[in-house]
């Protein structure tokens, strides 16, 4: 379940909606700190977060340049899409209607690894 | 020498690999190594993220790599319920203070540095704490270790209140029985104790055979130390005066040959190490039970000191001996023996033609 106190952190809200931005594509640690002008470690905090209420995919790249090791890549989960149109049309949403927000998983695990 | 094995055994394993990363790759590493098990691989996507930032840009890699290591050592899952520990912690030392300071006031160091020490380990663990649950040392180390802490908070207590201060001789002197210093030592001692025989770190628990070796070497060494007693106080003692004698030879045959055999049946250096790291958790308090139980007996029998028979003293200067002697012993003299005894037994499984045994 996902209530609303706990994803009411700015780093969390800001995350959510940077990656709502291409919700398909696959996002990179390095690039969205830089893209969201976060600090790693409330970027780190933000996805692992996340990654915990089943709002965020999280998979290694399959096939990593030899010279440089495998990157985590990072994506909504459709119940974290939902939540970031929840999010993006209008104020805080109360922890009742949070909380139904689509099937979130409690413990969920990261892919590809 | 026990230093150079440990650094030797830990260069095999993390030495090569670290040795090929920069100042904030090593911060990074070592910072993800303390992450819960179910978020390990966040440690490894920072490090992999960390090498995104140019190798030219040094403050922008100690920057990105000390926020990595933040969020590392502090993730997210138990901030709120942290914060809620902490206040009770804060609370429960508080009145620690105020209670031993009207009740019992020889204890006023020791008691609140005891609680306040428990309550910062739980309030840490809580705000590192991932639903993961902890990990259980198993029935013979958590029953050996709160029987320790606890004998050996109920010999204190008791110290405290029968023997707050003690005589000296020669010069002429009344002392506190747990000056300061002691008090606090003791209690950072005893909640380490019992921390670590209810929450280990996960490092220390993968070998359930090394878990108990380490619980018959504190059984040992405690029973090879009442034994002694015993025998030096009926008159006939097996060496020189007072427990000197065992403190430097008990380790000797307990510590060194149980670590090396719990390497040799582990098939591991790290087995006996871990080996020996049980032993002395779990010896320690009891170690200062039993040595301040037996000290009430040698001095009902004119004994004098349980560390070398010394007469003129009160009674209560056994409670600073007890914390200190064995404490010098078994960090100064114990884990170098456990370290070298380790190495002994993991050599000796090398000889018989195991791969495992390097490590």
């Amino acid at each position: 379940m996902v209530s609303f106190t706990r994803l009411s952190g700015q780093a969390t809200t800001a995350v959510i909606l940077g990656l709502a931005e291409q919700p398909a594509t696959w996002r990179y640690g390095h690039e969205l700190c830089q893209q969201l002008d976060l600090e790693p470690g409330r970027l780190y905090r933000a996805l692992m977060r996340l990654a915990d209420l089943g709002l965020l995919e999280a998979a290694w790249e399959s096939e990593a340049p030899a010279d440089r090791p495998p990157r985590h890549r990072y994506r909504l989960s459709g119940p974290g899409r939902a939540y970031a149109a929840t999010l993006a049309a209008g104020p805080p949403v109360p922890a009742t209607t949070a909380r139904g927000v689509g099937g979130i998983r409690r413990r969920p695990r990261l892919q590809g690894t | 020498m026990a230093a150079w094995l440990v650094w030797r055994a830990w260069w095999r394993q993390a030495g090569v690999r670290l040795s090929a990363l920069d100042g904030p790759g090593r911060l990074l590493a070592a910072a993800a190594a303390t992450l819960p098990a179910g978020r390990r691989d966040w440690g490894e996507a920072m490090a992999a993220e960390l090498a995104q930032v140019p190798v030219q840009e040094r403050g922008a890699r100690w920057r990105f790599a000390a926020g990595c290591a933040r969020a590392a050592v502090f993730p997210p899952g138990g901030s709120r319920v942290a914060v809620g520990v902490a206040g009770v912690a804060v609370a429960a030392t508080t009145a620690a203070a105020l209670a031993t300071g009207a009740v019992l006031p020889a204890g006023r160091v020791f008691a609140p540095t005891f609680i306040g020490v428990v309550g910062g380990l739980a309030t840490l663990a809580v705000a590192r704490s991932h639903r993961a649950g902890w990990a259980w040392p198993g029935a013979a180390i958590t029953g050996l270790g709160l029987a320790g802490v606890a004998a050996c908070m109920a010999a204190t207590g008791y110290y405290l209140a029968e023997f707050p201060a003690y005589q000296r001789a020669d010069p002429p002197a009344t002392l506190a029985s747990l000056p300061p210093v002691t008090a606090a030592v003791l209690a950072v001692l005893l909640a380490g104790c019992l921390w670590l025989a209810l929450r280990p770190p996960r490092w220390l628990l993968p070998d359930r055979r090394a878990r108990r070796f380490g619980v018959g070497m504190a059984v040992a060494l405690v029973a090879g130390f009442v034994l002694t007693t015993s025998r030096q106080v009926l008159g006939n003692p097996p060496g020189s005066e007072g427990m000197v004698f065992y403190l430097l030879i008990g380790p000797i045959l307990v510590v060194l040959t149980g670590s090396a055999a719990a390497a040799a049946v582990g098939r591991s250096f790290r087995s006996g190490l871990w080996a020996c790291a049980w032993a002395v958790v779990l010896g320690a308090p009891l170690l200062i039970a039993a040595w301040l139980a037996e000290a009430l007996r040698w001095y009902q029998q004119g004994q004098g000191t349980v560390l070398d028979r010394a007469g003129g003293l009160g009674v209560g200067v056994n409670l600073g001996d007890a914390v200190w002697w064995p404490l010098v012993f078994l960090a100064v003299w114990a884990v170098p023996l456990g370290v070298v005894g380790a190495a002994a037994g993991s050599a000796r499984a090398r000889e018989r033609g195991d791969p495992a045994s390097t490590t």
